[in-house]
């Protein structure tokens, strides 16, 4: 069954017929452009639930090349007004200009998201590919209808050239291959107290996750430490120690939790597998703004874009600290020394604890999602309603954050100063996206 | 030297005693010529029912053929020699077939079969002699349009036909966005002589396997559903309450039902540690679970299990040789004792679904031989069935009447695989019971079969389907090590515990309900 929303996404690019409703026709390119847009984005959104080695950070990483794609494709058919990322984020040229006029630019952006998303989400499976020929094959149908055949030819090929130039810039940031999930065959555990445990009973998972993805080239933060942190409590067994306070606070918080706890800490949860990913939460949110408010083309690349490059250096600069720190996670922790038969409501991620994922790159997303659209931004969440979880309305990006790193806390997935320390960090790495120019 | 030699030797001993037995497996077609093919469509399923429609005692095999056509063989092995199968004509041969299981829907003393297609789905009356004709209107069956893929079946209490569980996949025709798509279970029940029009057992979430089962011993078989969470949104695994001339009712969490998400594709269960209640094995992407309760002796049983599948030894999760080391993804699993020492193995079908080049393409075939003190070790390539052909469907029949069991593997566009087990060269006692009462339910399904011998109680559930795609159907095999005899007795679906039997071993044996025991052979 299709959602609702994504339901809507599809009539507007006129992929599915309403019986006794015409099929909304767009009115002019640039809406059918934007509708272009939306719908490979959830089409992408899908293809991170379904394909295997996407976990966050890596779903991040390919958000953002296909944000950075969407935006350079409009950025070069209009010139005075946008302006390249290229010499903005890290080690990004120019990409390819149009060799000729009458570019049409819904042709373009199917060009090149067609090719990019093939080329991000190769390795799913045979229904992901199956469902990729059949969106590659329906909205090339959709631009080409009344345009003159060269020059959809045309687009359709500065599209891809376009996509390729963004292929091979990120071809050399360090997370192109990922193998076997992101988990390293063989790894040794820390000798210091308080050092990360296996919490999974899969085998995969004895070793953490992405363990190198510190080493990727950042997009618009200069390096994967230039969020650093100040170091968690210290680890301690003593009653008294806050470390021992914070977790019983989690244990505590877990015991006692709310039927609005517990669905705030389901609602945020965002499994890889199960889910679009943290990140692709936020791309969720993002596209359903587009479509309440009508967002033209140009404002939906941008935020891609942006929204992209700001979760993508999140998780690279969250796991520099992660590994830097290597902190035991709540579950080891409670059970070996409050109640060992301690269960957290959601399952732990297999990899350190401090700083939570969700919170840095929430709080990363909040930043950049505030420069553009405004403080007290509010806005419904509809992510989860084909899942079963209700929609919920936010006030601002900023309520939304600090509720799905809080959620983290419900969850029993991680300690306060993680949660506290990852959201200002978030904070850190969108003031680096903020800068990035794009209108001009 | 000698000396130390031969503490060596003490030492060892323990240890050696307590290594299963692995059997050898000879791969032998016996002449069967067949291949599940197909694309997209025919991603999952490919299945095999293993039952004696010719009634001379031997499992014959009916396959899926997927694109192409399903097909029969007639077993014609001799007794305790090689295998041998004959192309039947037995007017099931029809295409689109993505799994079957063999019942007695009629209880006329001839197997019937439910065969699960792409489309519609066919009840199959059995004539005798491996012949077969439709059954869909004559019994009330309605086959649905759907992609089926998952089959249980069970007689609930005062009813003269079975209820029948249908698992259905996604919906084909949503070729760009098929996720969340997952269609309609369907749950037949019988009204008089027939069946009435299905029931939905909604919420649905592409079910892969279902199984009819008295989890909690309470004498009124829940039916347990594994789902594919690669389709459905907001799904999970589900267990559904069956109470006679009640609607189906999910189990609840505030009944104890927890949630688990994985991409289930076949059910087994079996009761692994003698407790009286089955373990489950789910299987997954590399994330297969054993399931053990949490807490059996609580009152009452809350439908909670503990994943015991790494600690036991269990798990799966990689190729164990071959060199690919990437995750596997399992299919049909199903719990036999192949060495005959009185404990339940597991087989495990194991293959890509196609072409998920984060998943394993060399990926054997799993073969986990029980230890003494429960755990298991793989034993796949040592007793020669690491086959790395894409395999989906399996069942584990005695096909030559030799007591050892043997093993039928489905490929997905490839041939099947058929291996005869010769023993492991130690003189291993087994028995075999059918028991049988009067219609309905002729062949007691959701009773139990108890054994005892070697001073412990086995104990199978007589089950109509789990696995992926494939079904078995006959006497119910259990290894008794060096006992040359055992006690027998069955528990009736309806309550009733039957006497305890002392019968010969190396037998198959009938046990009528109101009768004594008789020996096939």
């Amino acid at each position: 069954m299709l959602s609702r929303r994504l339901f809507t996404g599809l009539v507007l690019a006129g992929l599915v017929p309403v019986p006794g409703i015409a099929a909304t026709e767009a009115t002019d390119r640039d809406a059918l452009t934007r509708d272009v847009l939306l719908t490979w984005n959830r089409l992408v959104l899908e293809l991170v639930r379904h394909t295997a080695t996407y976990s966050p950070p890596v779903a991040a990483r390919a958000f953002a090349c296909t944000g950075i794609t969407a935006w350079e494709v409009l950025a070069g058919l209009d010139p005075d007004h946008r302006k390249s990322l290229a010499g903005q984020v890290n080690a990004l040229t120019a990409p390819p200009a149009p060799t000729a006029p009458g570019i049409d630019p819904a042709a373009a952006m199917h060009g090149a998201m067609a090719f990019s998303v093939r080329h991000y989400f190769g390795n799913t499976g045979p229904t992901g590919q199956r469902a990729m020929r059949a969106m590659d094959s329906r909205l090339a149908e959709r631009v080409a209808e009344g345009m003159a055949e060269d020059v959809v030819t045309r687009s359709l090929e500065h599209g891809r050239d376009v996509a390729l130039h963004i292929i091979e810039w990120a071809r050399s940031d360090g997370g192109e291959v990922v193998e076997n999930m992101g988990f390293p065959r063989t790894w040794a555990l820390g000798t210091q107290p308080g050092h990360w445990e296996p919490t999974s009973k899969i085998v995969q998972q004895q070793a953490p996750l992405l363990p190198d993805w510190p080493k990727n080239r950042p997009m618009a933060m200069p390096s994967a430490d230039a969020c650093g942190l100040s170091a968690p409590p210290e680890y301690s067994e003593a009653p008294a120690s806050e470390f021992h306070v914070q977790a019983v606070e989690v244990y505590e918080t877990v015991r006692n939790l709310t039927a609005e706890q517990k669905l705030i800490a389901r609602f945020w949860s965002d499994d890889p597998m199960l889910s679009p990913t943290p990140p692709g939460h936020w791309i969720a949110i993002l596209l359903e703004i587009t479509q309440r408010d009508d967002l033209p083309a140009d404002r939906l690349a941008d935020a891609l874009a942006r929204l992209g490059i700001a979760v993508s250096d999140a998780f690279i600069a969250c796991w520099q600290a992660k590994y830097q720190f290597d902190l035991v996670r709540p579950v080891t922790y409670i059970r070996r020394h409050i109640d060992p038969s301690f269960e957290p409501l959601l399952i732990t991620p297999p990899f350190p604890e401090y700083p939570s994922g969700h919170s840095t790159q929430s709080g990363a997303a909040a930043s950049v999602l505030t420069a553009i659209f405004g403080d007290n931004f509010a806005f419904d969440d509809v992510t989860h309603v084909d899942d079963g979880l209700p929609m919920r309305t936010f006030p601002s990006f900023h309520a939304a954050a600090e509720e799905a790193a809080i959620s983290r806390l419900y969850g029993g997935i991680h300690f306060r100063a993680a949660i506290e320390n990852g959201l200002s960090q978030g904070e850190c790495v969108g003031e680096f996206v903020n800068r990035l120019v794009t209108f001009q | 030297m000698i000396r130390t030699a031969l503490a060596l030797t003490v030492l060892a001993s323990p240890a050696l005693a307590d290594a299963p037995e692995v059997p050898r497996f000879l791969a032998e077609t016996g002449g069967i010529a067949h291949s599940f093919t197909g694309e997209w469509e025919y991603m999952v399923g490919g299945g095999v029912a293993a039952f004696d429609c010719s009634d001379d005692g031997l499992p014959d095999l009916y396959f899926a053929g997927g694109a192409g056509a399903a097909s029969l063989w007639r077993n014609t092995s001799a007794k305790g020699g090689a295998l041998s199968f004959e192309r039947g004509t037995s007017g099931a041969e029809v295409d689109a077939v993505t799994g079957a299981w063999p019942l007695d829907f009629d209880s006329d003393g001839k197997m019937d079969l439910a065969v699960l297609r792409q489309g519609e789905n066919l009840l199959m009356r059995g004539l005798g002699d491996c012949r077969f004709e439709r059954a869909n209107e004559a019994w009330g069956f309605d086959g649905g349009t759907a992609w089926s893929t998952a089959f249980a079946a069970t007689w609930e209490a005062g009813q003269p036909l079975p209820t029948l569980a249908v698992g259905n996949y996604i919906d084909p025709l949503e070729e760009a966005f098929p996720w969340g798509a997952c269609t309609e279970n369907w749950l037949h029940r019988p009204e008089g002589d027939r069946l009435a029009p299905p029931v939905a057992l909604t919420p649905s979430f592409c079910a892969l396997s279902m199984l009819f089962t008295d989890w909690n011993r309470s004498g009124v078989p829940a039916l347990r559903i594994s789902n594919d969470r690669e389709y459905y949104k907001g799904g999970q695994e589900q267990l559904w309450h069956l109470q006679p001339g009640e609607p189906p009712r999910l189990y609840t969490e505030a009944e104890g039902w927890q949630r688990l998400r994985i991409w289930g594709m076949g059910i087994a269960g079996a009761d692994l540690d003698l407790d009286g209640y089955p373990e489950y094995f789910l299987t997954s992407m590399a994330d297969n679970k054993l399931q053990a309760l949490k807490a059996p002796k609580a009152a009452p049983i809350l439908p909670q299990y503990a994943d015991v599948a790494f600690a036991k030894g269990a798990h799966a999760q990689r190729p164990y040789t071959g060199g690919d080391v990437r995750p596997s993804t399992a299919w049909h699993p199903q719990f036999a004792d192949v060495n005959n020492d009185g404990r339940l193995d597991l087989f495990i079908a194991k293959g890509n679904v196609s072409e998920m080049p984060d998943f394993a393409q060399s990926d054997p075939n799993n073969l986990l031989l029980q230890n003494a003190d429960g755990t298991f070790t793989e034993s796949g390539e040592r007793a020669g069935v690491a086959s790395m052909l894409t395999a989906r469907g399996a069942a584990l029949p005695d096909l030559n009447g030799d007591g050892w069991l043997d093993l039928v593997v489905v490929n997905r566009n490839a041939g099947v695989e058929v291996w005869r087990n010769q023993g492991t060269g130690q003189p291993r006692h087994w028995i075999a019971i059918d028991p049988q009462q009067p219609a309905p339910n002729l062949h007691a399904v959701n009773g139990w079969v108890e054994v005892r011998a070697n001073g412990v109680t086995q104990r199978h559930e007589i089950t109509v389907g789990g696995g992926h795609g494939s079904g078995q159907a006959g006497p119910l095999h259990f290894g008794l090590m060096d006992a040359p005899e055992a006690e027998v007795r069955i528990l009736w679906p309806d309550g009733t515990e039957g006497a305890w039997q002392t019968l010969a071993a190396d037998r198959v044996w009938t046990l009528p309900r109101d009768g004594k025991a008789s020996a096939a052979n």
